[in-house]
C-alpha cells in the first residue's frame, strides 16, 4: 500500500510539473534580422502566454523547401512559420495551415489598420484568414540626395542632357542619371577624386527575385502575368520585351558582378557609397540612416520607382515582392497559444519592430505610417516623414506579386531567362519566349484550369482594392 | 548450405534476418521505390497525384537543355578540377616524399583546406572573389591585371567553382599519393640507381607503375565526390548567374526540393547514378588490368 501511495505521489508530482511547464512552440523563418523580435520578446511571451519559443532560422532562399518538406511529411515540426505570401496559397490549399478566423473574435488582429494589399492577398486564401502580417514589402527608389544637390554635378548634367538634374521619374530619366553618375576610379565625383569605381545604379541579379526589378518596368508599361481568359503567359508580350531591353540598358551602369547580387550585396553597394541609386525594399532606407550600417547617413533620398509618361502624367508601378506573414501550422501543438504569439508580434510590438534598423521588417499598418517619431534612427522627424511618404507613395501604386501555387517556380524560371538576356546569351524576345514556354509547362503540371480559376480570383481581388 | 542441419539453418537465418530487414528498409526499398517514382509523374505541390508515365521522365531529361548545361558544368569540375588536383597533388607529394626539417608541419598545413568545413570554404572564397573588395582582384590589380568578374559572369563563374574545389581538395590527393609513395620500398630506388637510371627513368619506370593503384583509387574517389558537387555551388553562386554554374546535383536538388517534381528528380538521380557507375567501371577495369603490386 505504501509503495502504491509513493508511486501515486510521484506520478501526481511529475504530472503537475509537466502541466505547469510552458508550452514549447517551434518558430521557423528566414535566418537573420527578421527573426530578432522572437528573441527580443521571448521573456514577455513566456510571462504573458506561458510559452517557450524555439527559433529555427534557415537561409532566405531555402525557406520554402524547408517548410514544405516538413509540411508534406506531416512531421509537426513547426508551430509558427514565417511564410512569404507567395507560398501561402499553396500551403493553405493543401490544408497545411491552421485557419485563424475562429480566433479573430477572441483577439482582434486589427486588420482594418493593415493596408489592403498586405491584408487581402498576403494573409487570406479562399476567403479565409491564414496568417497575420509581419513585414510589408514594396520596392522604392533610393538615391544620393547629396550628389543630386551638388552644384557642380547639376551643372555638368544640364550641359550633357539639356535638362535639370532631378530624381528620375521615367525610365528614360533613370537611364540618363545612371549613365551620368557612372564613373571610373580616378575620375571626380562632387569635386573629389574617386578611389574606387562608382556606379550609376545596381539591381537584384540572382534568379529568385530578379523578376521584381524587371517587373517594375514591365508593370509600368502595362504588362500582366497571364491573359485572364486563355491563361496564356503574357510575360513575353511587347511590354515584357521592352522592359527587358530597358533593363539591358540599365545593366551597363551597374557593377560588373551585379548578376550575382542578392539582397545583401545590393544593400551594401549603396550603403557603402559605391552607387548613386538603387531600387530596394524599404528596410534599406532605415538601415541607411543607421551609422553602424551605413556610410551615407543623412544623404539618402527616397522616391517612387520610375515609370512611363502617359498624357502628361507619370504612370509607375512598384513591385511588392517578398513580404512576410506569420502563419500557424495545421499540426501545431497549441494553435491558440501560437495565435496569441503572432498576434502580439503583428499588433502589439509591430510599430517597434518595423521602426528599428535592427530588423528588415517594413511598415504595413496605417498606424506605422502615422508615427514618424518612432523611427528614431533618422536625424529628425522630418526625415522620417520623408522616408515614410516615399514608401507610402510606392505602396499606393503597388503591383502585387503572384501568389499562385507554383509561384516559386514561375519566378525562378523567369529569373533564369532574364539573366540569360542580361548576360547576352539570348536576345530579350527569345529569352522571354523561353520563359513563357516554361510557364506553360508549369501551368500544365499544376493544372491549367485550377490555376486559371485562382488567377481570375486574384485579379478580381486586386481590382477591388485598386492594385490592378 | 547443404552441410547445415535444418535447425542450424534456421538459427543462421534468424541471425541474418535483422541485417536483411535493415538493408531492405534503408537501402533496397528506397532504391526500388525511387526507381518506380522515376517512372511516374509526381508533383507534390498540389494534391500530389502520382501517375505512371513509363519512360516519360527520362525522355524529358534528354530534351532538357538545363540538365545538359548542368552536366557540362559538372564535367568541367571533373576534367579541370580533379585533373588539376591530381597534377598538383602528385607534384606536391613527390616534393614532400623526402626528409627535411619541419616536414610534418608542412604536411599538416597542406591538409588544412580539406579539414575546414565546406561551408566555411564557400564563405572564404565568396569573400576572396568579391569584385570590388576581394583580395584576389586586389592582387591582380597590383600586377596590372584588370579585375575579374569571378561570380557575376556566366562564362567565368563555373571556373571559379572549379578553382575553389581545387584549393579544397588538392590536399586529399597530396596525402593519398604521399602515403602511396612512402609504401614503395627504398630498395627499389637503390636498385634502379645502381642500374644507372636517371630521375625521370626512376619515376616513370619504378615509382609511377607502383603508385598506379593508389592513383586510380584517389582519382576515382575524387571523381565520385566531385560529380556530386553541391556545397560550393550553393555558397558561391547559387548556380548563377541564371543557371550558368548549376551542377547536376544542384539542379537535381532544385527539381526535387524547390519545384517538388519528385518523379523527374528521381529520373535525374538514376541518370546520374548510371553515369557515375560507368565512370567508376572504366577506372576499375584499368585498375584490374594494370595493377602492378
Amino acid at each position: 500500500m505504501r509503495k502504491f501511495l509513493l508511486f501515486l505521489f510521484a506520478f501526481v508530482l511529475l504530472a503537475s510539473v509537466a502541466y505547469a511547464s510552458p508550452v514549447k512552440l517551434v518558430v521557423v523563418g528566414d535566418a537573420g534580422h527578421n527573426l530578432k523580435p522572437f528573441e527580443w520578446y521571448a521573456k514577455d511571451l513566456k510571462e504573458k502566454f506561458d510559452v517557450e519559443l524555439e527559433v529555427i532560422g534557415v537561409p532566405f532562399g531555402e525557406l520554402y523547401e524547408k517548410e514544405k518538406v516538413e509540411l508534406i511529411a506531416g512531421t509537426g515540426a513547426f508551430d509558427i512559420m514565417i511564410v512569404f505570401p507567395k507560398f501561402l496559397a499553396e500551403f493553405a490549399a493543401n490544408g497545411w495551415l491552421y485557419p485563424l478566423d475562429e480566433f479573430v473574435a477572441k483577439l482582434d488582429p486589427k486588420l482594418d489598420d493593415v493596408t489592403p494589399g498586405y491584408r487581402d492577398f498576403y494573409c487570406k486564401y479562399g476567403g479565409k484568414l491564414y496568417a497575420l502580417p509581419y513585414d510589408g514589402d514594396v520596392l522604392s527608389l533610393y538615391y544620393r540626395k547629396d550628389l543630386l544637390e551638388n552644384e557642380e554635378e547639376r551643372k555638368a548634367f544640364k550641359e550633357k542632357y539639356g535638362y535639370d538634374l532631378k530624381v528620375p521619374e521615367t525610365w528614360d530619366e533613370y537611364l540618363d542619371v545612371a549613365e551620368f553618375f557612372t564613373r571610373k576610379a580616378g575620375e571626380k565625383l562632387a569635386g573629389e577624386v574617386l578611389q574606387r569605381d562608382f556606379y550609376g545604379t545596381a539591381y537584384y541579379g540572382q534568379k529568385d527575385q530578379i523578376f521584381a526589378w524587371w517587373g517594375n518596368i514591365f508593370a509600368s508599361l502595362g504588362g500582366v502575368y497571364f491573359d485572364e481568359e486563355t491563361m496564356e503567359p503574357a510575360i513575353n508580350s511587347e511590354a515584357g520585351v521592352k522592359a527587358l531591353e530597358i533593363m539591358k540598358e540599365i545593366h551597363k551602369y551597374c557593377p560588373p558582378d551585379v548578376l550575382a547580387y542578392g539582397y545583401e550585396e545590393l544593400k551594401d553597394v549603396f550603403l557603402n557609397g559605391d552607387c548613386f541609386m538603387v531600387i530596394q525594399w524599404p528596410c534599406v532606407g532605415k538601415k541607411g540612416a543607421d551609422p553602424a550600417q551605413s556610410k551615407i547617413v543623412g544623404k539618402i533620398g527616397v522616391s517612387h520607382v520610375p515609370g512611363v509618361k502617359k498624357d502628361g502624367e507619370i504612370y509607375y508601378r512598384a513591385m511588392m515582392p517578398c513580404g512576410r506573414v506569420l502563419a500557424i501550422a495545421a499540426q501545431s501543438k497549441d494553435p491558440w497559444k501560437a495565435y496569441q504569439v503572432i498576434h502580439y508580434l503583428s499588433v502589439v510590438t509591430s510599430l517597434d519592430d518595423v521602426s528599428t534598423p535592427e530588423t528588415g521588417l517594413d511598415p504595413y499598418r496605417y498606424s506605422h505610417f502615422a508615427h514618424p517619431e518612432a523611427y528614431e534612427m533618422f536625424a529628425n522627424v522630418e526625415d522620417a516623414k520623408i522616408y515614410l511618404a516615399g514608401v507610402q507613395k510606392n505602396m499606393e501604386k503597388g503591383y502585387p506579386e503572384m501568389v499562385l501555387p507554383g509561384t516559386v517556380e514561375y519566378e525562378e524560371t523567369l529569373g533564369v531567362a532574364l539573366t540569360k538576356a542580361l548576360a547576352g546569351e539570348l536576345d530579350p524576345k527569345s529569352a522571354l519566349d523561353e520563359a513563357a514556354q516554361a510557364w506553360r509547362d508549369i501551368l500544365e503540371r499544376f493544372g491549367k484550369e485550377q490555376q486559371k480559376a485562382l488567377y481570375q480570383e486574384l485579379v478580381k481581388g486586386w481590382k477591388a482594392v485598386g492594385l490592378w | 548450405m547443404g552441410g547445415l542441419r535444418k535447425r542450424d539453418w534456421w538459427m543462421a537465418f534468424l541471425f541474418v534476418l535483422p541485417v536483411v530487414v535493415i538493408l531492405l528498409a534503408i537501402s533496397i526499398f528506397p532504391m526500388v521505390y525511387s526507381f518506380y517514382l522515376s517512372l511516374c509523374r509526381w508533383d507534390i505541390g498540389m494534391g500530389g497525384q502520382r501517375t505512371f508515365i513509363g519512360a516519360g521522365n527520362y525522355l524529358r531529361l534528354f530534351s532538357d537543355a538545363r540538365f545538359f548545361n548542368s552536366l557540362k558544368n559538372t564535367g568541367r569540375v571533373l576534367l579541370f578540377g580533379v585533373g588539376t588536383q591530381f597534377a598538383l597533388g602528385l607534384s606536391l607529394a613527390l616534393l614532400l616524399n623526402r626528409s627535411f626539417r619541419g616536414r610534418s608541419l608542412v604536411v599538416t598545413l597542406f591538409l588544412l583546406p580539406m579539414m575546414i568545413s565546406p561551408v566555411v570554404v564557400g564563405c572564404i572564397w565568396k569573400i576572396i572573389y568579391h569584385y570590388q573588395y576581394g583580395p584576389l582582384n586586389y592582387l591582380l590589380n597590383l600586377l596590372g591585371i584588370r579585375s575579374v568578374n569571378w561570380l557575376g559572369s556566366g562564362s567565368i563563374s563555373p571556373y571559379s567553382i572549379v578553382l575553389a574545389d581545387i584549393w579544397e581538395w588538392t590536399p586529399f590527393m597530396v596525402i593519398t599519393l604521399l602515403a602511396g609513395l612512402q609504401a614503395i620500398p627504398d630498395d627499389l630506388y637503390e636498385a634502379a640507381r645502381v642500374d644507372g637510371a636517371n630521375r625521370w627513368q626512376i619515376f616513370s619506370g619504378v615509382v609511377f607503375p607502383l603508385l598506379r593503384p593508389v592513383v586510380i583509387i584517389a582519382i576515382l574517389i575524387r571523381v565520385m565526390d566531385a560529380f556530386k558537387i553541391f556545397d560550393l555551388v550553393v555558397l558561391l553562386t547559387m548556380g548563377g548567374p541564371g543557371q550558368a554554374s548549376e551542377s547536376v546535383a544542384f539542379y537535381n536538388y532544385l527539381t526535387g526540393f524547390k519545384y517538388f517534381s519528385m518523379g523527374y528528380a528521381s529520373a535525374m538521380s538514376y541518370v546520374q547514378l548510371a553515369v557515375i557507375v560507368a565512370i567508376a567501371n572504366v577506372f576499375l577495369r584499368s585498375f584490374k588490368g594494370r595493377a602492378v603490386v
